[in-house]
């Protein structure tokens, strides 16, 4: 536990930095229940009626639809890539370590732009026709080093004299993984699969060059953007919102409930050493 | 312990030793597949001659003179230039402050603070754009609101579409992510180093100048040369709020992608504000070496 200091200056920014990050976030989720259509001061009233409307819209629906399946997708071959990758980057021989941590992690540094227009030209060469599918291989390329990021610290910060004991027992390697790495760090790998679908089911930059004629959420409130300003644009946002938002809550309490399970049993076994 | 060793068939032992790499081999062949190749295939793209949605012929530099002689596109490159560095030189000055509050001051606020910024980072980036333009317009919240209250007479025209504007949606969209970072970098420091600092008589200026800002300097360069790159190629964000005057060379590259069917030229401008990204980034590298700043670490 670190003490805790007087900081009057640092805490003022903090509180204005939150303020300047949330007020327009909720300047958009209040005007999804505005009673008439304008976007403007004063605020006339609450009502349902913008998300009546737009859920009863089948481009709505049909974009929902498919993000929906485009992010569940995608998180599902993080999850099963990523996990056998980062085990294989955390246990490989060093040298192949450099290489393979370049191919992995570089996506991050890159902008989504690039990677975008990249892999238009690239889909086109090979005469693949864009679809969701296109949209799912394109996601996975931008979701995958933010899962090896949260699951190669979660593998690293593991015990390996556990592992070792295990195996050492007769345990086949499958077993080690079932029985002794995987409680450890399923939270971890939870949370992070969480944060794949989020990711994904946001992702607008790379999405917007590899779709062809589908929708999905972030490209159904694009194209109203570009043509005209009503509230429904507001109910989308918040529907995006809520949903991302909720799977970040579920990734960031899985990552404290590791943090504290690893000091408790940090300390259960200090505890032992030292009565 | 040896007799387990020994009665364990060889097999499994092999697998034992070959089976890591194998575990990475699906995920590296799907990056080489979809993110290397694409770029290889991008980078000889750049070296064609346009035809439209297509290329053709022998290698040759003519995008590339293309590229850097027209005036828009240096036009554009300032504009990216001016506005990536503002968004990073903004969210590395707010992101400090937050990062040092939340790693020595926090205390039991800690956790709900951190949580709430980084939550915003998943608040889509498309809504930000939105929520700022609905913000900043001449009929936006920020304009009726002041002429409602009767501060205003008319509404002010100059919040946006520019590079104002674009900035301020940047700053935005980047600033829980250099927090985030930053809180890391903040992480292992030992909150007696500061204290010892204050113990001994050092002001507040003199603490952030001689002992906060040395152990920070290398998460604070990291995170504004990422947000640098990232804010200046963006190319949504300037579409919907930089009307002519904030437009950026993102922008430019798109509109050759799937506007005008340039992909040469999209391909050398991508490149060569790469090469620009490229070079910041060993730049950091040499500076924070240079400077002995690269491996400070105290750790408590």
């Amino acid at each position: 536990m670190s003490t805790t200091q007087r900081s009057p200056v640092t805490f003022a920014v903090t509180m204005l930095a939150l303020l300047f990050l949330y007020l327009p976030l909720v300047v958009v989720v209040l005007f999804s229940f505005h009673a008439t259509g304008a976007l403007s001061f004063p605020f006339t009233g609450f009502s349902f009626r913008w998300y009546r409307d737009t859920f009863g819209s089948p481009t709505f629906s049909s974009a929902l639809q498919n993000s929906a399946i485009v992010a569940t997708s995608v998180a599902i071959l993080t999850l099963v890539l990523g996990t056998m990758a980062a085990f294989g980057l955390s246990r490989c021989r060093p040298r192949l370590r450099a290489p393979l941590a370049a191919l992995f992690f570089l996506p991050i540094t890159l902008p989504g732009l690039f990677v975008g227009i990249a892999l238009l030209v690239y889909f086109a060469r090979l005469d693949v026709q864009l679809s969701l599918t296109t949209v799912m291989i394109a996601h996975f390329v931008f979701v995958f080093p933010y899962f090896m990021l949260v699951a190669m610290a979660a593998l690293d910060r593991l015990d390996p004299a556990l592992e070792e004991a295990a195996s050492d027992l007769g345990a086949s390697p499958w077993k080690v993984f079932r029985k002794v790495t995987l409680p450890q760090i399923w939270p971890i790998l939870a949370g992070a699969t969480a944060l794949a679908f989020a990711l994904s089911f946001d992702e607008f930059i790379i999405t917007f060059f590899v779709i062809g004629p589908d929708s999905t959420l972030p490209m159904f409130i694009f194209s109203k953007l570009r043509r005209t300003v009503d509230p429904s644009i507001n109910v989308v946002s918040t529907v995006l919102m809520a949903t991302t938002l909720f799977l970040w809550a579920v990734a960031f309490v899985f990552a404290l409930r590791a943090e504290r399970g690893r000091t408790r049993r940090a300390g259960g076994v200090l505890g032992e050493a030292t009565p | 312990m040896t007799s387990v060793t020994e009665s364990r068939p060889p097999s499994e032992r092999d697998r034992l030793r070959i089976g890591p790499v194998a575990l990475a081999l699906p995920a590296a062949a799907w990056m080489l597949a979809f993110f290397a190749a694409p770029l290889v295939v991008f980078l000889v793209y750049s070296f064609l001659t346009a035809k439209l949605y297509d290329v053709s012929g022998p290698l040759t530099l003519e995008a590339y003179r293309d590229a850097v002689t027209t005036e828009v596109n240096r036009t554009l490159a300032v504009n990216s230039l001016v506005v990536g560095v503002c968004v990073a030189a903004a969210t590395v000055a707010i992101g400090l402050p937050i990062a040092y509050w939340l790693r020595f001051a926090a205390g039991r606020w800690q956790v709900l603070v951190l949580f709430l910024i980084t939550a915003t980072f998943f608040a889509s980036y498309l809504v930000r754009i939105y929520a700022w333009r609905s913000i900043l317009g001449e009929n936006g919240l920020l304009n009726s609101g002041l002429e409602r209250l009767g501060i205003l007479d008319e509404p002010l025209g100059f919040l946006l579409y520019n590079r104002f504007s674009v900035s301020v949606a940047l700053v935005h969209i980047f600033l829980p992510y250099v927090v985030l970072v930053l809180y890391a970098g903040f992480r292992p420091i030992s909150p007696a180093l500061v204290e010892a600092a204050q113990d001994l008589g050092a002001n507040a200026f003199a603490r952030w100048r001689r002992v906060v800002l040395p152990l920070i300097a290398a998460p604070a360069a990291t995170s504004f040369v990422l947000v640098f790159v990232l804010a200046a190629a963006d190319y949504v964000t300037p579409q919907f709020l930089g009307g002519t005057d904030g437009a950026l060379l993102g922008v430019r590259i798109q509109a050759a992608l799937t506007g005008s069917g340039n992909w040469p030229l999209g391909a050398a401008l991508s490149f060569l504000m790469l090469a620009a990204f490229l070079s910041c980034y060993a730049l950091t590298v040499i500076l924070l070496r240079a400077l002995r700043l690269h491996r400070i670490r105290f750790v408590s």
